[in-house]
Parts: C-alpha cells; structure tokens; sequence
C-alpha cells in the first residue's frame, strides 16, 4: 500500500505495434506490475507521437494505425521500483522508461470503505448553542433573499441545522413594521433564522453572518442536546443511528 | 455598525384566536413592545400545537384560520422585560411565557449609508 510521501513516478513509452510472447506489449508489462504488486498503473494511448527511430506514428494513415504511441506510468516507493526495474528495462525493449521523484499527497483508497464515517456536523452532543438569526424577508445578499443565502452558506460550513421561520407580524432594527398579509404579493415579513450547533462552530460562523446581514440582530443561548439522530445514506433499510446524551434536569 | 450585549428573551405563546380589548392579542402585546422602546419583536403563527388548555390548535390551508398556535419571540434589556411583565400578566389570559439570558449581536446600517 502506498504511503504519503515521497516515491519515485516511472514512465515507460512504447509503440503500439509492439508484441513480447505474442500479446501486446503494454499488456504483458502491465501483468507484470500486476503481479508484482504495484499500487496501480495507467497504460494511455497516444494520437501521435515519435520516438527513437524517427518514424511518426500518427492515426490519420490507416495502414500504421496500430502503430500509435502507449504510455504505461504507475507511481511506487523507490524499494519496489528498484526491485522491479532491471525486469521492467528489459520488458521494454525499445522503448523508454523514465523516472521522476514524486510526492503522494494521498494514496488511493480501496473503493469499498469498510465504514462510513460520521460527518463532523452529525457528532454534537450534549452541550450546545441556539443562534437566532432576525432579519426581514427584503433582505438580500447578491440578489438572493438573505435567508436562502445565509441557509447555504451555513449548509457549506457543516453547520448541524438550520429551519427559517417567517414571522407574521414584528418590528426590528430598522423600526419597520412588518406584516404578512395573505392577499399581497409581497412578502415584507420578519424571518427567524434558528440554527444548532457547538458554541465553537458557531462563533466560527460569526464572522460570515457578520459579512452578510448588514442589518439585524443576532441572539445566542445555551441549550442541551438531547437527541440528534439521522439515517445513514448507504444503509439498505432505513436505520436510525443516534446519539443520544444525557438529559440534564 | 455591530454591537454585542447581554439581553432577555421572551417567548409567549397562546392562540391566535385570544384577543385584548377586542383586538388580536399579538398585534395588542407588539404594539405595547413598541411602546417600551424593545429592541425585536417578532409573531410568528405555527401549524399545529397545543398548549395550557390541552386543545390541539391546527392552522387550516385556509388563510384564515383563526385557530394557530402564536409564538412572540421579544428581546430586550432586563429593565424593558421587567416592565412589560406585568402587562403579559393582564393581557394573557390563557397561554405561556418562557424566559431566558442571551447574548446578542446586533448590526445596523451607519446613518450615513442609509
């Protein structure tokens, strides 16, 4: 399994045309560091190219199309590729292997993970904060009604939860009365922006409300978890994983 | 312009078919808000609830209905909250006032802007 750090890319061009044993070459190289255990390699195939003996491969003369430039890579710790290489040179032939010092940010993982982790949003428990966010419904951020905007972006920061609610009838900062009224088209009410999670997460967010709600109040308060459950995405059968913390008095 | 302080908040809750001296009690306790200078007062209509009188309210499709749960969330200083008690006290004859310490954060447009 490949580690993050450094290792060694190789690179092999070949033609086409190639055969070792009968099968394609690439194909035979590719078993090889198959069975050799390498982390992973590409065979690509070029639309034209040169190499050594300076005959253009190109796929627009149909009598050399099979003729057309492969490129194998794969990317190893220098122990393998050292140990692979003298095979590797000869498997080759003709063509040319290159190597280049790399770094693996990250390695590939199996594509089957063994458990889903819990998103960070979905692990509050306990202690927590409410923060209320007043605004009026005229509100907009870069044309989009504020509390849509303010929505996403606390959907963006993995914020635990967020429900707006449109007030029927308030007065705030701007000492406007605001009220729905059903037969008007324009909505001009008061909207309540109630949204959970951990005192640090949200103080986090504070700076963006701050950017965003030029005109409004915003209201913390303490409150106790009791019950935070969601249904795992991958599960078959709806099931409820939950994490409950203690009810305090 | 932002500021940061300590404040009360206030939630009342009855229904939407009570009324004070003849008019809608949220728009008779907003308009006493008002009249004390609260910072935020906001009414905001449910759609199903039950409360002191063990009714469960339903709010119809119909825009109409007058049978909603209503919630008034209030924030002001403790002095503002103090006085408008006793009003809640003779205005709301049947329903609940929750009472808790926030802290709060307000923005502003600066004069000159706006």
């Amino acid at each position: 399994m490949l580690q993050p750090g450094k290792a060694v890319k190789v690179t092999i061009y070949l033609s086409d045309g190639a055969t070792h044993h009968g099968v394609p070459l690439y194909s035979s190289i590719l078993d090889f560091l198959f069975y050799r255990g390498v982390a992973g390699a590409t065979v690509t195939k070029g639309i034209a190219g040169f190499g050594a003996d300076h005959h253009m491969h190109s796929e627009q003369l149909v009598e050399i199309s099979d003729r057309l430039p492969i490129k194998i890579e794969f990317i190893e710790s220098h122990e393998k590729v050292e140990e692979i290489l003298g095979k590797l040179e000869e498997l080759a032939g003709s063509g040319l292997v290159e190597m280049q010092e790399t770094t693996v940010a990250k390695p590939a993982q199996l594509s089957k993970p063994v458990k889903p982790p819990i998103p960070a949003h979905l692990k509050i428990a306990g202690k927590a904060q409410i923060m209320r966010i007043f605004l009026s419904e005229e509100d907009r951020w870069k044309s989009k009604p504020l509390y849509e905007a303010l929505v996403e972006a606390l959907r963006a920061n993995d914020i635990a939860g967020v429900t707006v609610y449109r007030g029927i009838l308030g007065y705030g900062a701007h000492r406007r009365m605001h009220q729905d009224k059903p037969l008007v088209s324009s909505h001009h009410g008061s909207i309540m922006l109630s949204v959970i999670d951990s005192t640090e997460k949200l103080r986090a967010f504070l700076p963006i409300v701050e950017q965003m709600v030029e005109e409004g109040l915003v209201v913390f308060s303490d409150v106790d978890i009791v019950k935070y459950a969601y249904r795992a995405p991958e599960a078959g059968k709806p099931e409820t994983a939950s994490t409950p913390a203690e009810v305090r008095p | 312009m932002k500021e940061e302080f300590t404040a009360r908040l206030l939630r009342v809750h009855f229904g939407e078919d009570d009324l004070w001296q003849g008019k809608p009690l949220h728009e008779a306790i907003l308009a006493k808000c008002a009249e004390l200078g609260i910072e935020e007062a906001t009414v905001f209509r449910g759609i199903e609830g039950y409360g002191a009188a063990s009714r469960i309210r339903h709010a119809s499709h119909w825009p109409y209905s007058k049978d909603a749960p209503i919630q008034i969330s209030i924030i002001g200083t403790e002095e503002q909250i103090g006085k408008l008690t006793p009003y809640l006290d003779a205005m709301v004859e049947e329903g609940l006032v929750a009472a808790s310490t926030v802290e709060v954060v307000r923005y502003s447009r600066t004069p000159e802007r706006s």
